[in-house]
């Protein structure tokens, strides 16, 4: 099931706030919240949410172990157990065929492909388990002995399928014990709103253009191209994140805080910022549990971050683009280190704007292609290389259809409901008028998503895949 | 060793690593007061500091260490002069 459904909005999700909201007792919220996470996930997975048990069994007792007093081996085999058991897990149903054509390829054998297609969700909730693990082997969190209240934690159906990556420790005492205040309330359905119409509204009708555009890269003008890959690389931003506003909303509205996954990335003066802003939730995993890793038994900065940026590329999916797509950024990541920040910062502002963006933009292209040979064609296109012209009408025209999308799209990567926030703490007297006007526009934006979707084939988010 | 010792050859890794002569550590100087250490330099001030003193932090500390006191606590545990 996905959030931008109609059966996810009017359905699913007041029957889940409605029988929340009828217990009283933790253990009873926790309950309902538990069964329907198990819907949520059985609505797409019928049968693999077996394996989704199978994994909360596996790391619940590893957990325990892995967080034992005392007992070293036990520890160290119950932290083994459970890296092995998420990496083959990862590894079977999701890179399983990747390296047999790869295999194949290399070697010129044959060997049947197994067809395993990837299990939704699978690099979040196996990502948020491992670090569950190591966190209990570290001692920075108690492991939880309560079977339900770890089911909870791991199939918590806001995070579920797309993230944000929920530490253990984020909500360990929240799952314990939690209110939902009116002002969560508020705060949680409008969030989800905005999430909601970031996807309804701005990702799915930007996708559309950009197929129209990259779906036939061989022959596109230069302008075409560019245009295309602009606004692939806001379809990916306003799916993504629209996402995690909605993740996060309906966390809060449970009485969970999540940590911010987005903090406005295209705002970023250079690589390393624009990291730091994306996908904060995994770039931080990657941080914590991998980047202290000796490579090769040797502490050295570039090593490990080439390890962390081939790891991120190979998360993002099974083909070569993403490996290649990690590694452009874990060069530039790299070039910025040798440079330094203090240097960084002697540049002109509007230069490092022009830098970081183009290489933002060309690093979606490189996401967007798995295919190598029309990889090879848009880079070529980007170019005076192009042998389809500088523009034709369709740009043009497309630009034309679509103004008012693009520029509401553009200025959404701005902060801009901090503006009514910030006039609201300014001056007491508009605070009423502001949140009249919040409930308004939620109200008109909630209306309109559902319109759009009424009428909508459902296009899935792009991180469910991951 | 005693702390002030530590403290002392600390000062001098950190000035080396981040090339700023001007750094002076007390026990709760952090990332967020020094510009340039960020996780990635992290990297090369751990290796530095196992070098200096002849020790292996674990990852469990690496990636936990809040300040440079902790950081002083274990290479007075595990540590050895290396001059």
């Amino acid at each position: 099931m996905i959030f931008s459904s109609l059966i996810f909005l009017y359905l699913f999700l007041p029957l889940c706030i409605l029988s929340y909201s009828a217990c009283k007792r933790i253990r009873s919220r926790n309950l309902v919240l538990v069964i329907f996470s198990l819907l949520f996930y059985a609505w797409g997975e019928p049968t693999r949410i077996l394996y989704l048990l199978l994994s909360v069994a596996v790391n619940y007792l590893c957990g325990i172990g892995a967080g034992a007093e005392q007992k070293s081996v036990v520890r160290k085999l119950s932290l083994g157990v459970s890296l092995v058991f998420n990496l083959c897990m990862i590894g079977v149903f999701k890179y399983a065929d990747f390296l047999i054509s790869n295999i194949n390829f290399i070697f010129g054998q044959d060997i049947p492909l197994t067809g395993i297609v990837q299990m939704i969700g699978i690099s979040f909730y196996t990502f948020q388990v491992m670090s569950y693990v190591i966190d209990c082997y570290w001692e920075t969190v108690t492991p939880q002995r309560d079977p339900l209240k770890f089911l909870l934690y791991v199939s918590l159906f806001p995070q579920l399928i797309a993230g944000p990556i929920v530490r253990y420790s984020t909500i360990a005492e929240e799952i314990d014990d939690r209110r939902t205040t009116l002002a969560d309330l508020s705060y949680g359905f409008s969030r989800f709103v905005v999430g909601l119409a970031k996807k309804v509204i701005l990702a799915d009708n930007l996708f559309q253009i950009v197929e129209q555009f990259l779906g036939n890269i061989d022959s596109q003008t230069i302008l075409g191209t560019w245009y295309g890959v602009i606004l692939y690389s806001l379809y990916v931003y306003f799916d993504f994140s629209g996402y995690s506003d909605m993740a996060i909303a309906l966390g809060r509205i449970f009485g969970f805080h999540f940590d911010e996954n987005f903090r406005h990335p295209f705002l970023c003066k250079d690589i390393t910022e624009f990291w730091q802003r994306w996908h904060i939730s995994l770039g931080s995993f990657f941080r914590d549990y991998l980047l202290p890793l000796p490579v090769f038994g040797i502490r050295n900065k570039y090593l490990s971050l080439g390890l962390v940026w081939l790891c991120t590329g190979i998360w993002h999916g099974a083909s070569w683009n993403y490996i290649l797509w990690g590694l452009y950024y874990g060069a530039f990541i790299l070039l910025e280190a040798k440079i330094g920040k203090k240097k960084m910062r002697s540049f002109p502002l509007w230069a490092r704007h022009i830098y970081n963006k183009l290489v933002i933009i060309i690093g979606f292209g490189i996401f967007y292609f798995e295919d190598f040979k029309k990889l090879g064609m848009f880079l070529r296109n980007l170019t005076i290389f192009n042998p389809n012209g500088f523009f034709s009408f369709a740009e043009q025209m497309s630009l034309y259809n679509n103004l008012f999308l693009i520029i509401a799209a553009i200025a959404c990567c701005f902060p801009l409901l901090e503006l009514p926030k910030k006039l609201a703490e300014k001056h007491g007297t508009l605070k009423a008028g502001i949140s009249v006007a919040g409930t308004v526009g939620c109200a008109v934006l909630l209306l309109l998503s559902s319109l759009l979707l009424v009428d909508a084939t459902t296009v899935a988010f792009l991180y469910y895949r991951f | 060793m005693n702390r002030e010792q530590v403290m002392e050859r600390l000062t001098e890794i950190f000035r080396d690593v981040f090339d700023d002569e001007s750094i002076v550590l007390t026990v709760n100087t952090s990332a967020k007061d020094i510009e340039d250490w960020d996780s990635l330099e992290h990297i090369n001030l751990i290796a530095a500091v196992e070098k200096a003193f002849r020790m292996r932090f674990t990852m469990k500390e690496v990636s936990g260490m809040k300040n440079v006191g902790e950081m002083a606590d274990i290479v007075m545990a595990r540590g050895k002069a290396n001059r």
